[in-house]
């Protein structure tokens, strides 16, 4: 009896390895690449899971995937040119307020279907019916109609001359198509989501598994140049350490991106000699945000200064390893009617200490922070813990800052998180960045204006501000403003503003980085900082 | 045998009650009316009119017990509520990484027989010699270790130094090796002592001295009585190990990224993701329990002594 | 040649004991004296000096934020061992009196303890434990809290247990009819018959509560920066653990000294008091 039983146990032993053993899952073709040994597999990670893939929908969706597989009518080319993409060409009207866009014919969805008029309105009403969700988007609001001329040919029309119309329709979302047959049922392709996702763009999506990996396949019936890889495999690693190891053990071809190692990582790789390594031209401003409707960032002279009281050398020499620009105001100056006369607040603790003192927040003899009114000096900062940089900046200031007897209490939380407390306001000082090119300047101040959950956390934290009302309406005219000279004084006032009120801490002009494998090439940047160039790569 | 198991499963009963209610009181120590957290996490401004009409939608002006039963009947029909973070159904979620935890957690366990039982076995047999001496060492050591520095130290050893094992992830077999042993670590300890100590008892009994006087080789009288007799414990902390591993599962998931439940309660834990938080606390205890009874009923099938004493 | 091997033993265990409380002292005196051992201000910033390796101003080097290692080692001791402590004097203070309360009352009282008992028991502790931080929010008094809420119980289980085995000794039962009052007979008989057992179970299971709690700080749910903590400084050490090995060895170290004294401690304890593992 009891040696049938052993028996039994040994047998349940065997099932439980067998069990453990026939678990193990992977992407196909991830592994073992030598199934079609002439077959060209790229594999690289993001933080996130890609989401749904929807191009007319934002988190969890990421830029990059929603930019493999969808395309606009129009690109945005190498320093801001705007080129033919769906549309071949383009008439604009007079008066600004009609664009009349001659569709590329030949353009198939890749489940076959035809790309045309009727698809491209179809696409546009169903965002525009959503319009709430997009009015970060200032096209969004112009649109006045949409229009199909002929099978090839597509009208729009606005309410206004809306200068940055073409750039807009550059976006990765929400400006992008889909084909007939993804759309559901009730044709509400936000509420309800796609049901299958069919685009016009290099990539196809063929396998998928939530949070661990996302397989594209090349679009055979693309238009366009075709990439030169058969496939692409993007894992999701949420933390950048793990990507660097994987990426050292070869899971991984390349890395790309911002923030998606920490500077001591890409400086790591980047001495070992093993690797090529590449840093992108100043994309954007990593900055921090002060919520002027809590008490003490309210005042001014708080503002004024935490501004004085940042290190920012010392960030760029030691985090950055120099490898950034510091920056002084909210854009970089490269950009279109961003470059201003201002006096940068350099780094000064005696002026911050002063102003400090001045705002009422004085030092306590045997305590270690300031006090007004017996309320002690502390700052909620929130940062993003899946950004790879963040913490080390926020540790840095939560240090430097207690020197002078500023307490920083760090909040960080994860991407959906992160923004969702960001957009209640429930922080002092956020750490943000401007959305770059072809988002900078305009878009983003467009979205200081508005209470969109889809823009910027900037509007409910600058609503403590006198002036705000007044920058408002600024930016909103210098939208819809035709004159260039015009509009190029009223976004040198309005930036001007902004830097008076402090209200932004710049830190400095943020870049790509790229590190790869060197039997990769073609790892360029893209005039979108958020694209991959996955067309161009290739593995030799 | 079937009275056994009967009376055994009614017993689970109330303890299962008590898990739902303890669950469902966590909620409510949240500081704030969860109808504007609700709120503020759809993106709704949290107005008077809104508060009111989705505590009515949601039931929050019912008496707490009323409230319960219908929470629990929701928890019957595995509707556990949505998640705040990525809206999905929160049962949905805890089955997608559910695998993963289980691949995990029985892969640690056989490391843990592999090691643990030979080791208890010879250091029973050659008491006080150098063999016990070393795995009485190795069990300090196991249950003293932090699982987080021993998983690091795998890493950077046998990964990164030596390139014998993949980093992190999860993927072939051998992306299991580094985590499940991890696991494993702080229960050989336990379990090598465990053998021991049940099989020295078991060498002084009368029956081993009487087989030793018929002339029974002592090999014999190891593998055939003592040992059998001995795995009874045995059994038990295994059983207890693999419902505790649901915890130590939280720590190794975290540091070797593996996708299962543990890092899914961590994020949740992390993101302020409350009816997710509750999901899975409610749905590893389960597992847990269910783990103690699997282990009973298996010890009483191994010792018939049990099942006619009652289950006392 | 059994007494042999029986002494042989003794003595060992007198010479772990000898290392191990040796160990423990060293490391009481030392997060007594935290701020006059540590060489620097273990929270003192100075990204210039980061990643550096051992020199005479830092004699374990310094971590990505440029402060003394050392000095957060020590000052780790501080709050490690401080929050271990008082998370076991919590714990035995609601165990102890509910145990006895239990134990001594017997009856009704007893079974709807055991009730509770068998509820709580019934989760797995450090889920529950992780479970309740998450919910009230991370930081050292929450971790406090639920590491408090959730464990007492198998203490005061098991102190019940010792509680009934006294309760009807010769000794008691006699107080007992002489009339003394309930609280004396506690206090006077049933307290220092099991209290030699209770301070084994302590020492046995300090080095737990010293993981776990590390381990929820590893998870950033416990003690929050700057202040310095062992767990925390391993999870600070994640990003740089390939190329600076030592920033995580060190605290990973201490940890494991620690928690190996405090288990060869009780158990040396226990056999120096011939108490039986229950």
């Amino acid at each position: 009896m009891l040696f049938k039983r052993s028996k039994l146990l040994s047998l349940l032993f065997v099932l439980l390895l067998m069990f453990v053993t026939g678990c193990s899952n992977t992407p196909k073709g991830s592994e073992n690449t030598s199934p079609k040994d002439n077959e060209k597999v790229v594999t690289f990670s993001m933080t996130g899971d890609i989401g749904d893939l929807n191009p007319h929908t934002y988190f969890p969706n990421e830029f990059f995937s929603q930019a493999m597989v969808y395309e606009s009518l129009v690109n945005y080319g190498e320093g801001g040119e705007i080129q033919p993409w769906l549309a071949e060409s383009w008439d604009v009207s007079k008066d600004g307020k009609e664009y009349v866009f001659h569709l590329r014919e030949g353009v198939k969805f890749s489940d076959g279907s035809q790309f045309n008029a009727a698809i491209v309105k179809k696409n546009f009403d169903t965002i525009l019916d959503n319009r709430k969700q997009h009015d970060w988007v200032e096209l969004i609001n112009q649109i006045k109609g949409t229009e199909v001329v002929d099978d090839y040919t597509f009208k729009l029309t606005l309410h206004n001359s809306y200068y940055p119309t073409l750039q807009e329709l550059a976006y990765i979302r929400p400006l992008r198509f889909v084909g007939e047959a993804a759309f559901p049922a009730s044709q509400d392709t936000f509420k309800d989501g796609l049901k299958s996702q069919i685009g016009t763009g290099p990539w196809v999506l063929s396998e998928y598994k939530k949070n661990e990996f996302a397989v594209f396949e090349r679009n055979e019936q693309y238009w366009g140049t075709k990439p030169q890889v058969d496939k692409v495999i993007v894992k999701v690693i949420t933390d950048g350490e793990s990507r660097v190891l994987a990426f050292e053990k070869k899971e991984l071809d390349f890395i790309f991106g911002n923030g998606v190692i920490s500077q001591d990582s890409f400086q790591f790789l980047k001495d070992s000699g093993k690797y090529e390594t590449k840093l992108s031209e100043p994309t954007a401003t990593r900055t921090l945000l002060f919520n002027t409707n809590k008490e003490a960032t309210k005042d001014h002279k708080v503002r004024l200064a935490l501004n004085y009281a940042f290190n920012k050398k010392a960030v760029i020499d030691n985090i950055f390893y120099g490898m950034e620009q510091k920056a002084d105001t909210l854009f970089p100056p490269v950009l279109d009617y961003t470059k201003i006369n201002i006096d940068p607040y350099e780094y000064d603790t005696e002026k911050a200490e002063q102003l400090l003192d001045e705002a009422g927040w004085k030092k306590v003899e045997g305590k270690p922070f300031r006090e007004k009114d017996g309320k002690e000096l502390q700052l909620e900062f929130l940062f993003n813990s899946t950004d790879n940089i963040q913490k080390s900046i926020a540790e840095f200031v939560q240090g430097d800052f207690r020197k002078l007897g500023i307490d920083i209490k760090l909040t960080s939380q994860e991407t959906t998180t992160f923004w969702t407390t960001a957009f209640q306001g429930k922080y002092d000082l956020l750490f943000t960045s401007t959305w770059a090119v072809p988002f900078d300047p305009h878009s983003y101040l467009a979205s200081i204006t508005t209470d969109s959950e889809n823009g910027g956390p900037d509007y409910t934290a600058l609503l403590g501000l006198p002036e705000k009302k007044e920058i408002d309406k600024k930016i909103k005219k210098v939208l819809l403003t035709t004159d260039e000279k015009e509009r190029k004084k009223l976004y040198t006032d309005i930036l001007t503003t902004l830097h008076d009120q402090a209200v932004y801490l710049p830190i400095s002009f943020q870049s790509n980085i790229a590190v790869y494998h060197k039997n990769i090439s073609g790892v360029d940047f893209l005039p979108q900082e958020a694209e991959v160039p996955l067309t161009t790569i290739d593995v030799n | 045998m079937g009275w056994f198991i009967i009376k055994r499963l009614t017993s689970l009963i109330p303890i299962l009650l008590g898990i739902s209610l303890i669950t469902f009181i966590l909620l409510h120590l949240i500081p704030g009316d969860p109808a504007v957290a609700y709120l503020r996490m759809s993106h709704i401004p949290p107005t008077d009119e809104a508060v009111a009409a989705l505590r009515l939608e949601l039931g929050l002006n019912k008496p707490l017990y009323i409230q319960y039963f219908e929470w629990l009947g929701n928890v019957m029909q595995l509707d556990l509520g949505m998640s705040y973070v990525s809206k999905n159904a929160v049962w949905d979620e805890m089955l997608l990484h559910l695998v993963p935890t289980i691949q995990l957690t029985f892969a640690a366990l056989i490391f843990i027989v592999v090691i643990s039982l030979p080791m208890g076995m010879i250091s029973a047999i050659y008491k006080g010699k150098w063999v016990d001496q070393f795995s009485r060492v190795v069990a300090f050591v196991s249950v003293s270790m932090p699982t987080f520095w021993f998983g690091f130290l795998l890493i950077y050893f046998l990964s990164v130094k030596l390139d014998l094992f993949p980093v992190l992830g999860r993927g072939t077999l051998a992306h299991l090796v580094l985590p499940s042993l991890t696991l494993a670590f702080g229960y050989i300890g336990t379990n090598m002592r465990l053998l021991r100590a049940s099989m020295l008892e078991n060498l002084n009994e009368p029956f081993v001295v009487y087989a030793r006087a018929r002339g029974v080789s002592e090999r014999r009288i190891v593998s055939r009585h003592v040992l059998k007799k001995s795995l009874l414990p045995v059994v038990t902390g295994l059983g207890m190990s693999l419902g505790n591993m649901l915890g130590g599962a939280v720590i190794v998931e975290t540091i070797f990224a593996w996708p299962g439940m543990g890092q899914l309660f961590v994020s949740s834990i992390i993101n302020q993701d409350y009816p997710m938080i509750q999901g899975c606390v409610l749905f590893m205890s389960v597992i847990f329990v269910v783990c103690n009874l699997f282990v009973d009923l298996t010890y009483s099938f191994l010792d018939p002594r049990i099942r006619l004493e009652g289950g006392k | 040649m059994r007494q042999i091997q029986n002494m042989k033993r003794k003595l060992l265990s007198h010479k772990l004991m000898m290392i191990s409380s040796s160990i423990i002292f060293f490391m009481i005196v030392l997060a007594l004296f935290a701020s006059f051992f540590a060489p620097n201000d273990p929270n003192l910033v100075d990204i210039a000096q980061k990643l550096h390796g051992p020199s005479s101003q830092f004699p374990l080097g310094t971590d990505h934020l440029g402060r003394c290692i050392l000095s957060r080692l020590i000052f780790g001791t501080q709050t490690s061992l401080g929050t271990a402590f008082l998370v076991m004097g919590l714990m035995m203070m609601i165990s102890i009196s509910l145990g006895i309360f239990a134990g001594y009352t017997g009856g009704k009282v007893d079974y709807i303890f055991m009730r509770i008992c068998d509820i709580l028991m019934a989760f797995p502790s450090f889920l529950l434990s992780l479970a309740l931080v998450g919910i009230l929010g991370p930081g050292l008094v929450n971790l406090i809290l639920a590491m408090v809420l959730v464990q007492w119980v198998f203490y005061a289980r098991v102190i019940r247990g010792m509680v009934l085995s006294v309760k009807e000794q010769n000794f008691v039962l006699a107080a007992k009819i002489c009339g003394t009052p309930k609280l004396v007979i506690i206090i006077k008989h049933i307290l220092p018959a099991i209290i030699s057992q209770v301070v084994v179970l302590i020492f046995m299971d300090i080095g737990g509560i010293i993981l776990a709690i590390s381990s929820l700080s590893f998870l950033g749910l416990g003690i929050q920066p700057p202040e310095a903590e062992w767990g925390m400084m391993i999870n600070d050490s994640k990003p740089f653990f390939r190329n600076y090995p030592s920033l995580m060895l060190y605290p990973g170290m201490i940890i494991f000294i620690v928690v190996i004294a405090f288990n060869l401690f009780g158990e040396a304890l226990r056999d120096a008091l011939h108490i039986k593992k229950e």
